[in-house]
């Protein structure tokens, strides 16, 4: 994260309800010149009416969004300097690929020669050379999203609004894009605003982490933060798997790697004992799941020691790994 | 319905179509003499029903105004139902009886020929029709209804075309037909004329009696300079016209709105408008006029030929021909149908028995090559002509 | 019969193959078989004698041309207008109001449909009636008045007979255009017009030439209007009804025009996807 700390985007007291329902309530926000900043949260959470709301498509009911200093919140979606890469792309079926990503510099009034050289940088940066002529129902859903991107940064927008734009890949897709799109955002240098529902992406790719919970943000901060010490049990939940615990009448939280497992013959220092009631082989890690002192505890983790179903074991973690939950 | 008689009728001739492109042969019977056609030996038991095409007026049961009804004692004395298509123009009529779906019409003289000469209507039995025997002497065994003494129907009546003019717009009142060829009327727009090709015919009648240079006696009979003179005299009226009438209810309404003030009319309109409180009366013009004297007919392909006999016998019955001709304003067929008109002065107005009335009114009939007018020293101008130089106006 | 679904697709399509073939195809091979026949002067008879003639008639006479050129004109221009009302009516119903009255709109648009035609003409016959129609009555106090009875009052009237069959289609249309294609047209700084312009008017442009398949080949073949609300004005439709009772093959030879445009605007069509959209 760029460490200037200048705030390109900021949101006060931001609300929408559609109907009867709240979809944001009450939402401050502010968004760091170049950072790569995720909205997660589960679906209905807030997260894409806040990111439509920043790109104009929708009205806030009340509250101020503003760009650079200036509140555009009641401008509309052409008059702002953000763009969009939509969920299911959007391309223009009756435009070519190059025709897609000059849309925004032709109506601009770009010459012809300036914009073509424009969108065969662009397909570049994407990794689409050559593939300006096609139209988009000749490309693959991966080279759509290319097309797509390319057509947004194009126009170097201060900020770009991703809405969960690589939900519709698959798995290996998915994370090739993750890695790229994070290398782009630090060569462009552009604000990112990335909304998704998954917290693996969002641990992997963002410089800060907004998590929606009923229209609201539960919590704000760098994906290790949000890891380790999250603020409130919803995001700690969310964002992984958790062990809560009672330790001599205390209630405490603990991630399952931060957990060490030992044979109880072992001369470790241990915080709990217990037994192991199943042992999980899922490759890079191995989960055991263990009843000690009447607490269910998931912990993964390459032990030191074989174990296996049925062995007494000891269970430590570092101290400063604990940590409490609203 | 229009629609479904215009594809039998396609069918039909595409069927014929075929045939013929097998045979190779031609079926040009028409013009070389009157196709045999039997005529009905004696009267049997009613079908049921009959099928007539019949001008507006001549066919009422009621439907139009509940006292003007004499179709419903005839149905309920002989059991055939009536069934009745208007027709809006001769061809009209002509095209719907070579259908061969209807059984009687009540042809004008400008059909007649066509329908008896086109083998689609049969001879009359006239000892069948024992009202016959009271029709007009005058009427009878006239060119347009009967060829070589063999009747062909039953005189139904007579009338003349008549300008019609709103009494309250346009004043001083017309005498002339040349009201209706003013090019500086101060009526423009809306003026009628009636849409058929016949109407020629009073555009000939006119010239006949405005410009004699031009030597035409007979309106039907025209040669080429004739007929180009009254083609000419049509198409400087049309920009005076507003709309060209076929359809009688449509007519009867553009009088009552004041969209036609004046033109050309049947009685039976006037008193249509006139009983819907429209000011418009209609006049038969110094130069006379074009008119009618209709014939029931029977078709040649009648399903229903004892209720069509049944039919023809009716109408010319003193009580219907009377009833028929009061409402639609003509003189009566049957001379015993002047005794009981309600006016009692009825035959006397419509000179049904003034042979000198009629002197100068040209009933309808069909142009020939053969001029019908006597002349042998030139061609006239054949119905069929007279067709084409209509819809080339109309359409230009 | 199960075990023979095409013996059963076979007896299924029968009928209507029956009917397609014979009422539809036949009845235009009857057409054009009576265009080359010709009538008896005297009697109309119809002549099984094939010849050339009603051809040439038709492409001799002055009058035809011009029934032809003020004809096209006519479906042209009712095309036309239905287009200019329709897109934003469309638009409006499919994009702007909310999507619980969509239903209701398209209800509404169809509703004139449910009446007679002859009921909607005789209607405008009497609000179009010079000087006593409620045209007149309406707007003549400020300065409005009726055209009368001739090409204007056609083109209207068409006009409002056909408008439904063109908002339907491209309402669809719109219907199918993601709503994220106008936002991603925003989005990337276009505004309202420019939007429409580049974006909309060529994704729905099959929905308004399926649209004018309807509106010029309604009006092309129409007569009845032109009879009711054309004062003296002809139509192609009026000449073939005209000479329907007294010259057949003729009129069969006029009716070769409004169906030989079609077909050419159909071949024309054909590439844009306007037929997939009807």
């Amino acid at each position: 994260m760029p460490d200037n700390g200048e705030v390109i985007i900021s949101i006060r007291n931001l609300s929408r309800k559609f109907n009867s329902v709240t979809a944001v309530d009450d939402v401050d926000l502010d968004v760091i010149a170049g950072e790569f900043l995720t909205l997660l949260g589960p679906s209905g959470s807030g997260k894409t009416t806040v990111l439509r709301m920043i790109a104009g498509f929708e009205k806030p009911d009340s509250g101020t969004i503003s760009l650079a200093g200036k509140d555009v919140s009641q401008l509309p979606p052409y008059e702002r300097d953000v763009n969009t890469v939509f969920q299911d792309y959007a391309l223009f079926p009756h435009m070519s690929v190059a025709e897609n990503i000059e849309y925004g510099l032709r109506v601009k009034g770009v010459s012809k020669v300036e914009r073509r050289a424009a969108s065969e940088k662009a397909l570049e940066q994407v990794r689409l050379s050559g593939y300006g002529d096609r139209k988009p129902n000749q490309l693959s859903g991966g080279q759509r999203q290319r097309v797509a991107l390319a057509r947004a940064i194009i126009n170097r927008p201060s900020v770009l609004l991703l809405d969960e734009p690589l939900g519709a890949l698959d798995l290996k897709l998915r994370e090739q894009m993750q890695i790229e799109l994070k290398e782009l955002q630090k060569e462009l240098g552009i604000t990112f605003i990335f909304v998704t529902h998954d917290q693996e992406e969002a641990l992997t790719m963002s410089d800060r982490i907004a998590i929606f919970n009923k229209g609201k943000i539960e919590q704000i901060a760098s994906p290790q933060e949000i890891y380790e010490r999250p603020r409130t049990s919803f995001v700690s939940e969310f964002v992984g798997k958790i062990n809560k615990i009672t330790v001599g009448g205390e209630e405490i939280n603990i991630r399952p790697e931060f957990v060490t497992i030992f044979r109880t013959e072992s001369t470790a220092v241990s915080q709990l004992k217990g037994r192991v009631k199943d042992v999980i082989f899922s490759g890079a890690v191995t989960r055991y799941l263990v009843e000690a002192d009447r607490n269910p505890m998931i912990i993964a983790n390459n032990a030191h020691d074989s174990i296996e179903v049925g062995d007494q074991v000891s269970i430590s973690w570092a101290k400063d790994k604990e940590f409490l939950v609203k | 319905m229009r629609n479904k008689r215009l594809f039998s009728k396609f069918a039909a001739l595409s069927a014929a179509a075929l045939i013929l492109a097998g045979c190779g042969s031609s079926s040009d019977t028409a013009t070389s003499g009157v196709p045999k056609v039997e005529m009905l030996k004696e009267l049997g038991a009613g079908e049921g029903q009959v099928n007539i095409v019949a001008w507006a007026g001549y066919v009422e049961n009621g439907s139009t105004d509940p006292k003007v009804d004499w179709v419903s004692d005839f149905e309920g004395e002989t059991g055939c139902k009536v069934n009745v298509k208007v027709g809006a123009t001769s061809d009209d009529m002509v095209s719907l009886m070579k259908s061969g779906e209807y059984d009687v019409v009540s042809a004008s003289g400008d059909a007649s020929l066509r329908l008896i000469y086109g083998g689609d209507v049969a001879p009359v039995n006239t000892d069948l029709i024992p009202n016959y025997a009271d029709v007009f002497a005058g009427l009878k065994d006239q060119q347009w209804n009967s060829v070589d003494g063999v009747a062909y129907g039953v005189p139904h009546g007579r009338g003349a075309n008549l300008l019609a003019y709103r009494t309250d717009i346009v004043k001083p009142a017309p005498t002339s037909w040349g009201s209706v060829f003013d090019e500086n009327s101060p009526y423009k727009g809306k003026i009628t004329a009636y849409d058929s090709p016949i109407y020629l015919a009073d555009a000939a009648l006119y010239l006949m009696k405005t410009q004699p240079d031009l030597g035409i006696t007979y309106p039907y009979a025209l040669d080429q300079k004739q007929f180009d003179a009254a083609v000419a005299l049509l198409t400087a009226q049309k920009p005076l016209i507003g709309e060209y009438w076929g359809d009688y209810l449509k007519h009867v309404a553009s009088l009552k709105s004041g969209g036609t003030v004046l033109g050309t009319t049947w009685q039976v309109n006037i008193n249509l408008a006139q009983s819907e409180g429209t000011k418009v009366e209609g006049i038969k013009p110094v130069e006379g006029s074009t008119g009618w004297s209709d014939t029931w007919m029977i078709s040649s392909k009648s399903k229903n030929p004892n209720c069509a006999y049944m039919w023809m016998d009716h109408i010319a019955s003193p009580k219907a021909n009377a009833a028929v001709a009061e409402w639609f304003g003509e003189a009566p067929s049957n001379a015993k149908a002047c005794d009981i008109t309600a006016d009692p002065n009825f035959c006397t107005t419509y000179h049904a028995a003034d042979e000198a009335y009629w002197t100068d009114v040209y009933y309808w009939n069909t142009p020939t090559e053969a001029c019908l007018d006597g002349r042998t020293d030139v061609q006239c101008i054949p119905y069929s002509e007279w067709v084409k130089a209509w819809s080339s106006l109309r359409n230009s | 019969m199960h075990k023979h679904p095409r013996a059963r697709l076979g007896a299924l399509l029968f009928a209507p193959g029956l009917w397609l073939v014979v009422a539809y195809l036949g009845a235009l091979a009857a057409l054009l078989v009576t265009a080359f026949f010709t009538i008896d002067s005297f009697t109309g008879n119809v002549l099984y004698r094939f010849n050339l003639d009603n051809f040439h008639d038709m492409l001799t006479d002055a009058a035809y041309k011009n029934v032809f050129l003020r004809t096209l004109g006519i479906a042209v221009a009712v095309t036309v207008i239905c287009t200019v009302i329709a897109i934003p009516m469309a638009l409006f119903m499919a994009k702007v109001a909310h999507p619980k009255y969509r239903k209701i709109l398209v209800a509404l648009v169809l509703t004139p449909l449910w009446a007679s035609y002859l009921v909607k003409i005789y209607a405008w016959r009497t609000m179009l009636e010079p000087g006593s129609g409620v045209i007149d009555w309406l707007l003549g106090p400020i300065g409005i008045h009726s055209p009368g009875f001739g090409g204007s009052a056609i083109i209207l009237g068409l006009s409002y007979l056909w408008l439904p069959y063109m908002i339907l289609p491209i309402y669809a249309g719109l219907d199918r255009l993601p709503n994220n294609l106008l936002d991603a047209s925003s989005d990337l700084g276009a505004g309202n017009f420019h939007t429409f312009r580049r974006i909309v008017l060529p994704l729905i442009f099959p929905s308004i030439v399926a649209g004018s398949l309807f509106t010029f080949s309604l009006s092309l073949g129409d007569y009845i209007t032109a009879q009711i609300i054309g004062g003296k004005l002809q139509l192609l439709g009026n000449v073939v009804y005209q000479n329907f009772s007294i010259n057949l093959p003729f009129a069969a030879t006029i009716s070769f025009i409004p169906v030989s445009i079609m077909a050419l605007y159909l071949w024309m069509v054909r590439r844009t996807g306007a037929l997939a959209d009807l």
